[in-house]
């Protein structure tokens, strides 16, 4: 019993990581129906960025008070930026020309991208694993009989924190809104005024920054980086946000956290070679039986 | 607007891949008196750290031979490196490839390599075939050569062997590893593979080791490929509360991920065994802190510390302006048995030996002096005295345990 | 000169260029492009005519391919002939094909891609866990070799060359066959508007798993002579690389059309095993410096992927009705 709950807590921390960047690829997909293939490899650029800016700022070891509380909200900061500014970009040369073409094109597209954004990464730091430095403290607490480490309540409290702000920008601020309705309605939202373009750039600014922020998170919480990390992260991510249902947010975060715990039971339970395996099948499952997900897809009610 | 016919594209694109093969294939015509050792290794990505340190080795051995003159210069002797990675990955399809390209060159009388296990299940059908003679310095898969699976593997002539290798079979590293473990009074251990032909084996070697050492074997895991997340599987090895944990499989596919894991878990003080794959400088860095209390064997002598091999690693610190690796020195060795079976197969009248005498030269090698120490080889094509060194990382440092003579 | 005499012209030429060019390294190289382009001939029925964007498409190779691993060979002891595997894993992969296409009947565009791409991993992680029945990560080797009336085939590589373009001559033959049937014809009403085509009588369901059934097949076909001839079939020649780079065949040299897409395969795999090769050998010359330019192998999928699409997304050998498809939006749709 202790096992199982430890192995949740296990779950939730991952899932915190994919729930993180299951917001990005809902918004995107909520506002202009399209899987943002190279999503996953903007999440594995954020740890690289963040890798980047550690070494700037001489990070090597645990830090603590008040240098910690620096470095991390730092790194956390600009990584995201650099993060969300590849999304703008990738969004400006590869997507917005295809906007009105079949929607074949854009998802080919996007694969393009996300392969030539892994070589990039291989050009950067070389086909192999790569050490992160572990800046956070990681003292455990026991709760009752399990046992919870520091970092692992870093995950799930910053990547709750982040989707409750995210939440209250879209429900609460002009631009928000402007988002929203530009996901229900592009023409509606074009003759109300708002500038399409703009809102779905912002769109994929803000997607790509939580995608950055959950590579730091994932640098610092195992402690190494790969190019190739986007990839199965992304497609699980993915899982996440259609289990949730696509195009919400609260959806996004409840199809993190539960895809995070299917692999970390699966893993006690059966065996970890099939922990893949059962999550893709869980894809494919969803897809066919309930493509809206458990809380319903939120779609453009005008394609 | 601008179209492009289909009539002109398709014969456009025939010339354009004709004229580009034509460009790129070698001249094929031996000159009379080269001779070629050919070499597959994986010379670029993720291998490339081992494969170049390797491919140096041979070329140092080469070289001497030039400068020595060899049988009083009247041969020049030249190593053909060829690269088995696709992707950056090791890939048995391009190590086909390569052999058949060796083999198609009549200069090429012998071939070292492959570095990887699964790409010798590739190229030992082909030079079964051929008759030429292959020596490989590193891959340590039991099947290739004893058992009915390496008998699968000589297609062409079952009985008749072309492929020798100067390093230990993973099973003996998995009983040295677990004899070690047992003089630790380790009593339980928990096994973790990467899922792949070289840690697959090596933790099958090892799990029945340890049975037989009468050591407890709490649970065999596989990894997923391109795993992260070690959490999950660390908790379920942490509640079996091991004395130590075993690995099969190279630092790149999860090695060092797991053990940089490990502290977290609770885990940290808990030792990791490992095989060849794991012991890298790549791997101490990514496993940073957590490296410490690593054990593992490689499949070739510690060169610092063999007496015999002093003068290569000083003529190879000269050369490349770098430390050898154990398995540069088998590479070494390896062509060095190659060029003796090649110079004791020169007839009378000067000419080259055909492979089918250099291949029966190399195989009736025994007693040879190299800086590996005395090397031979049995009936399968195994090394008559193979050599594991065991070593541990203490301080972020490597540090040589022990040297087994295994048989 | 008439399409049909140029296509008998190059046959003509691929009939005997290895007499001519006597180098085995190349003709090995067109014997694996040629199972490229058997494997993107497939893909072209399924995304190409069908416009079902499959991504997972490795996933049959890889069951064509095993399928021969373990009927024709030491690993249960059975033995069918070659010949007779062409057709047995051609069907065994049509099967699959139906049954992996058939949860993805009533998904749209992009939903039916990662369903494709889940099964795409899917089906070779569970190949590689499942080590009694396919060898596991070390796969199964010493596949039978083909023996023609006597004649073993060995390791030299012409006999596999000829029997390859054969399978490129039937394959092509099929293709055009389909494309010109009622079926076809299907085919091409669904992709442009599903809801229409199932009101004017055409039953999606039939001919969509049509589509995913034969496009399986050929890969079935592809399967069974790339794994003779390589003596060897492993869990990790399947993966996702392999299925984006048929896509780019098909991408490249244009959706939907036959001659396009051998045109695309070709070009994709000279890139891969010359051009990026000889790109790093004149740049040693005229800079002496050693770029390995052969792992930017995606990078140059990927821009490949990216341009075409961007610019000109009928691909390099244009059908006149795909173009009009993908430019919908544009003025450009009709040159």
């Amino acid at each position: 019993m202790t096992l199982f709950a430890q192995q949740i807590v296990n779950g939730l921390a991952l899932g915190g990581i994919y729930a993180l960047i299951a917001l990005g690829y809902t918004m995107v997909f909520g506002i202009i129906e399209l899987i943002n293939f190279a999503h996953g490899d903007v999440y594995t650029l954020g740890t690289f960025f963040s890798l980047a800016i550690l070494g700037l700022l001489g990070a090597t070891g645990e830090l603590h008070g008040p240098f910690l509380i620096v470095a991390v909200v730092v790194t956390v900061v600009l990584a995201m930026l650099l993060s969300g500014l590849v999304g703008v970009i990738i969004e400006r040369l590869a997507y917005r020309p295809l906007r009105n073409a079949p929607r074949l094109a854009p998802l080919i597209t996007a694969i393009g991208v996300s392969f030539i954004l892994q070589n990039l990464m291989i050009y950067w730091h070389g086909p192999s694993p790569l050490p992160f430095p572990q800046i956070l403290p990681n003292p455990s607490f026991a709760v009752g009989p399990v046992q919870i480490a520091a970092k692992q309540v870093f995950v799930v409290v910053l990547a709750v924190v982040l989707m409750i702000v995210l939440q209250l920008f879209v429900t609460r601020t002009k631009l928000g809104s402007a988002m929203r309705a530009t996901a229900q309605d592009r023409d509606a939202a074009r003759l109300m005024g708002i500038d399409v373009n703009t809102t779905i750039a912002l769109t994929f600014f803000i997607g790509s920054a939580l995608a950055g922020a959950a590579g730091f998170v994932s640098g610092a919480y195992y402690g190494t980086t790969w190019f190739f990390n986007g990839f199965a992260a992304g497609l699980k991510a993915f899982t996440a946000a259609v289990l949730g249902g696509i195009g919400n947010i609260a959806g996004a975060m409840l199809g993190g956290f539960a895809i995070g715990l299917v692999e970390s039971l699966t893993t006690q339970l059966l065996s970890d070679q099939w922990s893949n395996i059962v999550v893709f099948g869980l894809l494919v499952v969803v897809l066919i039986v309930r493509p809206s997900g458990l809380l319903g897809a939120t779609l453009p009610t005008k394609a | 607007m601008r179209s492009i016919r289909p009539g002109s594209a398709l014969p456009t694109a025939l010339v354009l891949v004709i004229a580009l093969a034509a460009c790129s294939s070698p001249a094929s015509a031996p000159a009379g008196n080269t001779i070629k050792i050919g070499i597959d290794l994986p010379l670029s990505g993720a291998d490339a750290a081992v494969g170049q340190p390797i491919d140096n080795g041979a070329i140092l051995a080469v070289e001497q031979a030039n400068a020595a003159g060899f049988d009083g210069g009247t041969f020049k002797v030249d190593a053909d490196s060829l690269d088995d990675t696709t992707q950056g990955l090791h890939d048995p399809a391009q190590g086909a490839q390569n052999v058949k390209t060796l083999i198609g060159d009549p200069a090429v009388l012998a071939i070292v390599g492959p570095y990887n296990s699964n790409v010798a299940k590739s190229e030992i059908p082909l030079t079964n075939d051929a008759g030429l003679a292959q020596i490989s310095p590193a891959t340590t898969a039991d099947g290739l050569t004893i058992g009915a699976p390496a008998k699968t593997l000589r297609q062409s002539h079952p009985d008749a062997i072309a492929f020798f290798r100067t390093c230990t079979r993973d099973s003996e590293q998995g009983a040295a590893l677990a004899h070690f473990a047992q003089s630790l009074h380790v009593k339980r251990v928990f096994i973790v593979d990467d899922n792949e032909t070289y840690g697959l084996d090596l933790a099958d070697a090892f799990a029945a080791s340890a049975a037989a050492d009468g050591l407890s074997v709490l649970g065999h895991e596989h990894l997923a490929s391109h795993q992260q997340d070690f959490k999950a599987l660390l908790t379920k090895i942490a509640a079996a509360k091991p004395d130590i944990v075993f690995f099969g499989g190279v630092s790149s596919t999860g090695g060092a991920l797991l053990r940089r894991q490990m502290p977290d878990a609770g885990l940290g003080s808990v030792p990791f065994f490992g095989g060849d794959g794991i012991a890298s400088d790549e791997f101490i860095k990514t496993a940073g802190n957590a490296a410490n209390g690593t054990y593992w064997t490689i499949a070739a002598p510690d060169v610092n510390k063999l007496p015999s091999a002093q003068a290569f690693v000083a003529a190879y610190r000269k050369r490349f302006n770098a430390e050898p690796l154990g398995y540069s020195a088998a590479a070494y060795t390896a062509v060095m048995i190659e060029l003796a079976a090649i110079k004791k197969g020169i007839g009378a009248d000067g000419s080259l030996p055909s492979r089918a005498t250099v291949l029966a030269n190399v195989a009736a090698t025994t007693g040879f002096a190299s800086p590996i120490g005395t090397v031979g080889f049995d009936a399968n094509g195994d090394t008559t005295a193979p050599v594991l060194t065991l070593q541990n990382v203490k301080g972020g440092k490597v540090v040589t345990v022990g040297v087994y003579t295994v048989r | 000169m008439s399409k049909r005499v140029r296509g008998f012209g190059f046959l003509a030429l691929a009939a005997i260029l290895p007499l001519v060019v006597r180098d085995g390294g190349f003709v090995n190289f067109l014997t694996d492009a040629g199972a490229y382009v058997l494997l993107a001939l497939g893909l072209n029925i399924v995304v190409g005519f069908a416009g079902l964007l499959d991504l997972g498409y490795a996933a049959f190779f890889a069951i064509g391919s095993y399928a021969y691993a373990m009927l024709a060979s030491p690993q249960f002891g059975i033995h069918i002939p070659f010949w007779i595997m062409l057709f047995l894993a051609s069907g065994i992969a049509a099967v699959f094909g139906i049954v992996l296409g058939a949860p993805t009947l009533r998904l749209r565009g992009d939903y039916l891609a990662i369903v494709t791409l889940g099964f795409g991993e899917i089906v070779p992680q569970t190949f590689l866990n499942l080590p009694q029945w396919t060898g596991g990560p070390n796969g199964l080797g010493t596949l039978d070799q083909p023996v023609f009336f006597g004649y073993r085939f060995g390791f030299n590589v012409l006999p596999y060359y000829y029997v390859m373009l054969a399978l490129i001559v039937f394959a092509v033959f099929v293709a055009r066959n389909l494309r010109d049937s009622r079926t076809g014809r299907a085919w091409i009403a669904i992709r442009e508007d599903e809801l229409a085509a199932k009101h004017v009588g055409i039953n999606t369901t039939t001919t969509k798993l049509a589509a995913f059934a034969l496009g399986a097949s050929f890969s079935g076909l592809a399967g069974v002579a790339y794994g003779a001839k390589l003596g060897l079939v492993s869990p990790d020649q399947f993966q996702f690389n392999v299925s984006v780079a048929i896509l780019s065949m098909l991408v490249l040299g244009g959706m939907g059309n036959i001659t396009g897409v051998i045109l695309g395969s070709i070009l994709i795999s000279s890139l891969d095993r010359l051009l990026l090769p000889q790109a790093s050998n004149l740049i040693f010359a005229l800079t002496h410096v050693h770029v390995d330019l052969s792992n930017s192998r995606f990078l140059i999928y990927g821009a490949i992927l990216v341009l075409t699409m961007l610019f000109r997304p009928e691909g390099l050998l244009p059908n006149r009705r795909r173009r009009a498809e993908l430019r919908a939006g544009t003025a450009e749709a009709l040159p």
